[in-house]
């Protein structure tokens, strides 16, 4: 089970900061199942306005850890010189929030593939505190290629 | 057959948003009903869902119409069957 660090991580996605929102993938199984980590501190500067009596992670974010998971998870399954210059859009999200998230809290993220293609896929998605399970729902996303 | 046909029709308005009545058997995706490649492979995704079959990706391009997607289902259903 390959473990990757911060460093593979950021030759996958695209992302950078403010809007990384993977810090570690524990488990990548080509094709099938990613489980990856997102940690939550008080320094992520949205919780200066989200909110400022009360911080609480917003729900997009945590549906933006989700989509970066499944980009690294679609990655895995294709072959990596295509993968160079593609850009990737969601389709659809159909998410449902249990729990909210909040500063010290780590995220666990897994995602499995319902249907993938060659450039686009459909995932289930989870993610989950320790043992409570924090959202659950549906991503639909697509890759394509940047144009120069 | 019928059935497959009126369940098909009813995943696929549920997918675009409209109402099953707005679905005209031979109303092209695309062009007439605002589908685009996403929803697309959305529809195929619930179709392979609901009734168990796999479809390649390749047959995503003949999802046109109403009409063609369900003669697809059905083709995949006949050989799960057969």
């Amino acid at each position: 089970m390959p473990d990757l660090d911060i460093e593979e991580i950021r030759k996958i996605l695209p992302q950078r900061y403010p809007f990384l929102m993977i810090d570690r993938v524990l488990e990548l199984e080509a094709g099938k199942k990613i489980v990856a980590l997102k940690n939550v501190s008080f320094n992520e500067e949205y919780f200066s306005g989200h909110f400022p009596e009360q911080p609480i992670m917003p729900g997009i974010l945590i549906i933006e850890a989700m989509a970066q998971a499944s980009i690294i998870l679609f990655y895995g399954s294709q072959n990596s010189e295509q993968n160079k210059k593609l850009s990737y859009y969601l389709g659809s999200v159909k998410v449902r929030f249990l729990h909210p998230v909040i500063p010290g809290d780590q995220l666990k993220i897994t995602i499995e593939p319902l249907k993938m293609l060659s450039n686009a896929g459909i995932v289930k998605a989870r993610a989950a505190v320790g043992d409570k399970e924090i959202a659950v729902g549906e991503i639909s996303f697509m890759a394509k290629e940047n144009t120069p | 057959m019928q059935e497959i046909d009126t369940e098909i029709k009813d995943l696929i308005a549920k997918v675009i948003e409209k109402e099953p009545d707005e679905i005209d058997p031979n109303a092209r995706f695309a062009e007439d009903l605002g589908v685009d490649s996403m929803m697309a492979l959305e529809i195929l995704a619930a179709i392979e869902k609901k009734y168990k079959i796999t479809i390649p990706e390749e047959k995503l391009m003949q999802f046109t119409t109403l009409n063609e997607t369900v003669k697809i289902a059905k083709e995949f259903l006949d050989k799960k069957d057969a």
